[in-house]
């Protein structure tokens, strides 16, 4: 064990237990899984990604590159999770990943030996031929070779919530500078949110030895938080990551509501996704320590020096015996003195600079190499560190005896959310790291993110940034001092070092094996724009996106092209910032619940009789209604069309689109809408209505019926509903505002069914005894309104089957109690219900066009409906639908067909050629569009578009479907099968 | 919906969109209802009454009572002022009380609950889960109504369920 005896933010009374790769451990509440690994010894514990190298724990952070575990087993599993963020919890259980077959031991280590392969852009140039190999071979290869954890394949057998926020200011990360800024904001009554990666705020303050106002920097951040716990007007979020920025100051959060549980507390969500307003926010994300390169720098316990610190002084963990110190700024020293205050022996320190600095005179240097203008060249050992060589400033080398690196090349500001509106950052020569020039509306860096680096400065301007939003709002900012700030870390200048002349593999992206080496081949191949470097070399690619190391790489590119990092530039960062989970945006849409589902108000009615459901948009329709012993819905289908041809059926049609357009210009309104007229539609009728779109397309049917001078109710296809409705509005509203019209959709009101067969008349007396219906008393598109058991209902007599018809409507609270009431008046006339498939059968035989004829690219003449067109009037679509193309004679229209041969099958999409032609699209004379087994005929019938259209009738074609692999010959014939004289309709 | 305890379905209302003619005021329509109509997002009731903006020139107007008769009666008490339409059967409506209820809709709904931006009388025309709906603050409990199309009522419940789950 390397668990330090004292200190630490952890419970030591409060021990748990945990496995990784099947091996118990134990640790500590306060831990994360690294903390506990490395408190264990565990020290090699993934391989890396294209190389299988072994690879430790290199951050105590979410810009964790190496140590990606897979977290819990069986459908609980998740890839990818660091282990560096993971809160350890008793009977947690982690896995390795991306070996094979073992974590010691892993096979495709040998890729290393094939490395000069591997080298940027080796896809691009290894798997080039045969081209047809790609798919077949090298992509599954390589999938199965590199690439990180997998997916338990299995359903997520937990929730995930979503919650919305609004507040003054959003603090993003609870450090000193979110910490100062929050509690400004706080105690000036501002409405604050304050959300934290983290499980416990504090930031940087965990991890250092720093002192505010006589306390310990970590007691004073939790007497901060406890302070801001206790004010209404602010909310805490811990274990929450602000992952984008988006207009209108929205953020996207996750909330990692029981990721720190072996399971979630019953009803719980595992995550929670937050949308929060926020009129202010400041980015308090801190700074990531950037890596050194060098050889070696990816061994297991070579690590970055603040997370060193980080897991002497918060997790009371050495992770290492003896350390040897690289750095490039003070952070190095510091850790060297946090190391031996531990009580770790330190064995080199070596420094890319010229000068000790003033941090060094607390150091014990007795029995430690100091190499200044330094740096380390080699690392002994391949699964853990056995030793460094370094060199110093005259070229000599010297070795050293360590299991631990501890390095750090300078800090860079967290900036990432900040160029997510597309401001691309600037390179501060003073500060040597990209900062915020631009940031989005509302938004400010605060702190170290905006390069303000010592604690006094980073407490300081979360204070002033807090102060200046609280004044902003017109309100009155809370005095604030923080007094007696005892720094650690030292002030020195933040160096960028980029070295020269590195032999061996030295690691720039630790996730994407991209070495220095690939960065100059990639130069030397011309890929010097930044952002080409990025998709050649895939460096900052992986799931850090680059925050720990790419800087490492632009300077490596600056100097290969002999530009200045400013001029090298840096790449902008999109969300997510850190990679959130699919699950917590799907949220409880998911499986049957991803979209809303409508059910009409006889749903259940038709649920108990048998009904299968087809999905029409978001609604659930009955299809048809299985009697016992119907195992093919053919059987069912047709069974439904003979007896409504042959007597009485009924079919829920409430999912039509219906609306009221009311008003003293309500006429007016309809007119110009429709292709025909409206206006001289007496009350108490109905009419047949085509509306065209604005370049004279048809965009849908329906009815319209009056009911007073200045109501009409107007129904519109299942599909077009709210299409129609949009299109009324926007007339009324934009195109005609001066007309007074009024117009509501009333879809949902009305529960409609359709009756019809010659026993619809009957079916209908019986249930309406009051009302005259005979022919004379109530013609064929009459229309009224009455009451049934005192419930008003409407009446009217349109029809779609072709047969005598009346569609019935109801408030749709009573819909069920209303068609309950006509089946029972039906059953002496033998009345079936319905569905929508023997709808469709029954309007192909009538030859009415419907969605697959009105499809977008037909006009009224296509659809034969050509006379509809008003000449005495304008509307929409008028004008367009006179363009030559529109009205070109040569155009597809609409007719029948039927086979020569009865026992064929007609299908939809199949193309018509003319007899004897070669199939191939440029012999295409048409297609089919409905087709459908006429039970009233005893064959297959098409509705079809072709070219010529009428004048073809009685021509034989050959209908080929190249999908199915059929040939059948048809005779074109009128699209009318059923009764063409109308008889039947006004009967 | 069993198992929320802290919502309800209200079964016993009428409901009727009422959309101003042109030029008809707020007031105007207020002064034959003898009611004071709101112009903005908002819920005032009074005499059995209530009234729901929910947009421009256009009311939500509610009945404490299911009365078939009453959609007719309103459509003739404004006369040539407005334009009613019965919607009765249109919605399905849901009473939601007490601290969780404030909670389960800024679950949902992307408008500000809190008590500085929505107070009672506050309404809101939006959307849950997908699901159009509107919702009014009735009290300081608080207590909210909220109506959302009556065919997708069951995914609206599933939903109330799911979050409510965590509550």
């Amino acid at each position: 064990m390397s668990r330090l005896s004292t200190g630490g933010l952890i419970d030591r009374t409060r021990p748990l237990k945990f496995t990784f790769d099947g091996k118990q451990y134990s640790g500590f509440e306060g831990d994360t899984l690294a903390a506990a690994l490395l408190a264990n010894e565990v020290r090699l514990v993934a391989r890396s990604f294209k190389y299988h190298r072994p690879r430790g724990i290199l951050t105590a952070g979410t810009e964790e590159p190496n140590a990606l575990v897979t977290l819990r087993e069986g459908a609980r599993a998740e890839p990818n999770s660091k282990a560096t963020a993971v809160p350890l919890y008793d009977g947690l259980v982690a896995s390795s990943q991306n070996r094979w077959p073992s974590l010691g031991f892993d096979l495709l280590a040998l890729n290393q030996l094939a490395s000069p392969i591997f080298v940027a852009g080796f896809y691009y140039k290894t798997f080039m031929r045969p081209a047809a190999l790609w798919e077949k071979l090298y992509e599954p290869l390589i999938r199965r070779a590199a690439g990180l954890g997998a997916l338990s394949g299995l359903p997520d057998p937990d929730s995930y919530d979503r919650k919305h926020a609004f507040c003054d200011l959003l603090v993003i990360g609870a450090g000193p500078s979110g910490l100062a800024a929050a509690l400004t904001a706080g105690r000036s009554g501002l409405r604050v949110i304050l959300a934290d990666d983290d499980m416990a705020m504090g930031g940087h303050l965990l991890k250092e030895r720093s002192e505010i106002a006589g306390a310990a920097g970590a007691d004073w951040a939790a007497g901060v938080v406890e302070e801001l716990a206790s004010y209404p007007n602010v909310t805490l979020l811990p274990r929450t990551g602000v992952f984008g920025v988006y207009d209108g100051h929205e953020y996207g959060a996750v909330e990692r509501v029981s990721d720190h549980l072996p399971e979630p507390l019953p009803g719980q969500p595992r995550q929670r996704f937050w949308k929060i307003v926020a009129r202010h926010a400041l980015l308090a994300s801190g700074a990531i320590e950037r890596p050194l390169i060098f050889p070696g720098n990816d061994r297991p316990g070579v690590m970055m020096a603040s997370a060193v610190s980080a897991y002497l002084n918060r997790f009371a963990v050495a992770p290492g015996k003896k350390a040897a110190i690289f750095t490039s700024c003070d952070t190095g020293w510091q850790t060297a003195l946090d190391l031996q205050a531990a009580g770790i022996g330190v064995a080199a320190v070596v420094d890319t600079r010229a000068q000790m600095p003033a941090l060094a005179d607390r150091l014990d240097l007795s029995d430690c190499v100091v190499a200044l203008q330094g740096a380390i060249v080699d690392i002994k050992g391949s699964k853990s560190v056995k030793g460094a060589t370094i060199r110093d400033g005259s070229g000599k080398e010297t070795s050293v005896v360590c299991d631990l690196v501890a390095m750090s090349g300078g800090w860079n500001p967290a900036i990432g959310l900040g160029s997510n509106f597309g401001n691309r950052p600037v390179w501060s020569e003073e500060l040597n790291a990209f900062l915020l020039d631009k940031a989005p509306p509302g938004f400010s860096p605060v702190g170290s993110a905006a390069g303000r680096m010592s604690l006094t400065s980073a407490l300081g301007d979360g204070i002033r940034a807090a102060t200046e939003v609280v004044q902003q709002l017109g309100k009155s900012p809370a005095e604030m001092a923080i007094a007696d700030v005892a720094e650690t870390g030292g002030t020195s200048e933040n160096m960028l070092w980029v070295p020269s002349g590195i032999e061996g593999k030295a690691f720039v992206d630790f996730q994407n094996d991209v070495t220095a080496s690939d960065i100059k081949l990639a130069a030397s191949e011309g890929f010097v724009s930044i952002e080409h470097l990025k998709r050649y070399t895939t460096m900052g690619m992986a799931t850090d996106q680059g925050k720990l190391s790419q800087l490492n790489g632009h300077g490596l590119l600056a100097e290969e092209t002999k530009k200045t990092i400013a001029e090298a530039g840096t790449i902008m960062s999109r969300p997510p910032y850190t990679p959130i989970a699919l699950g917590v945006i799907a949220g409880h849409h998911r499986g049957e619940h991803f979209r809303p589902v409508r059910h009409t108000a006889s749903h259940d009615w038709a649920a108990e009789n048998g009904a299968a459901f087809v999905d029409v948009g978001q609604w659930k329709r009955a299809q048809w209604f299985v009697q016992p012993g119907e195992t093919e819905w053919r059987t069912s289908v047709d069974r439904e069309v003979k007896a409504t041809r042959g007597g009485v059926g009924i079919c829920d049609v409430s999912t039509l689109g219906k609306i009221d357009v009311l008003g003293p210009d309500a006429a007016t309104l309809l007119d110009r809408l429709y292709a025909n007229m409206f206006s001289t539609l007496p009350v108490g009728r109905a009419r047949y209505g085509l509306m065209l779109r604005e370049d004279g397309f048809v965009m849908d049917d329906g009815t319209a019926t009056r009911f007073a001078e200045d109501r009409y109710y107007v129904t519109t296809t299942t599909a077009n509903a709210a299409r129609v409705m949009q299109h009324i509005d926007f007339a009324r509203q934009v195109i005609w505002p001066e007309l007074d019209v009024q117009a509501t959709s009333v879809t949902e009101q009305w529960a409609t069914y359709s009756i019809a067969g010659p026993q619809s008349r009957a079916v209908l007396q019986a249930l309406l005894p009051d009302i005259d219906l005979t022919n004379e008393a109530f013609k064929f598109m009459a229309a009224g309104e009455y009451r049934w058991r005192g419930t008003k209902i409407r009446l009217f007599r349109v029809s779609f089957s072709g047969e005598l018809a009346y569609e019935i409507s109801i408030g749709a609270n009573r819909g069920r109690q209303l068609l309950e009431a006509i089946m029972e008046a039906g059953a002496p006339f033998g009345i079936v219900p319905y569905g929508t498939e023997a709808l469709g059968v029954m309007r192909i035989e009538k030859g009415h066009p419907a969605g697959n004829e009105m499809n977008g690219q037909t006009t009224a003449g296509d659809l034969g409906m050509g006379r509809m067109l008003s000449t005495k009037k304008d509307f929409i679509g008028r004008a367009m639908a006179q363009r030559p193309g529109l009205t070109d004679p040569g155009r597809m229209s609409l007719v029948g067909l039927k086979p020569i041969d009865p026992a064929a099958t007609l299908r939809a999409g199949a193309h018509l050629l003319a007899k004897g032609a070669e199939p191939k699209a440029a012999n295409v004379q048409g297609r089919v569009t409905s087709a459908a087994f006429s039970p009233t005929l005893g064959y297959s019938i098409a509705l079809a578009l072709v070219t010529g259209g009428q004048e073809r009738i009685g021509e034989e074609m050959l209908l080929n479907d190249i999908v199915r692999a059929t040939d059948v010959p048809v005779e074109i014939c009128d699209a009318v099968f059923v009764d063409p004289a109308g008889e039947r309709l006004r009967g | 919906m069993d198992k929320v305890d802290f919502i309800s379905r209200r079964e016993n209302v009428s409901l009727a969109a009422v959309m101003a003619r042109k030029g008809v005021t707020a007031a105007d329509i207020g002064g034959a209802l003898a009611f004071e109509v709101p112009k903005e997002p908002a819920y005032r009731s009074g005499s059995g009454l209530g009234l729901v903006g929910t947009g421009p020139g256009t009311w939500l107007a509610l009945s404490e009572t299911l009365d078939n008769e009453w959609p007719s009666a309103l459509e003739a008490a404004l006369g040539s002022l407005a334009s009613v339409s019965d919607q009765s059967s249109g919605y399905a409506m849901y009473r939601l009380s007490g601290a969780n209820a404030r909670e389960l809709l800024q679950r949902g709904a992307t408008i500000d609950l809190d008590p500085l931006a929505f107070t009672a009388g506050s309404a809101a025309t939006t959307v849950i889960s997908h699901i159009g709906v509107a919702f009014w603050q009735l009290d300081d409990t608080p207590a909210y109504d909220l109506v959302v199309f009556r065919s997708m009522r069951e995914s609206l419940e599933h939903w109330f369920e799911s979050v409510a789950a965590s509550l």
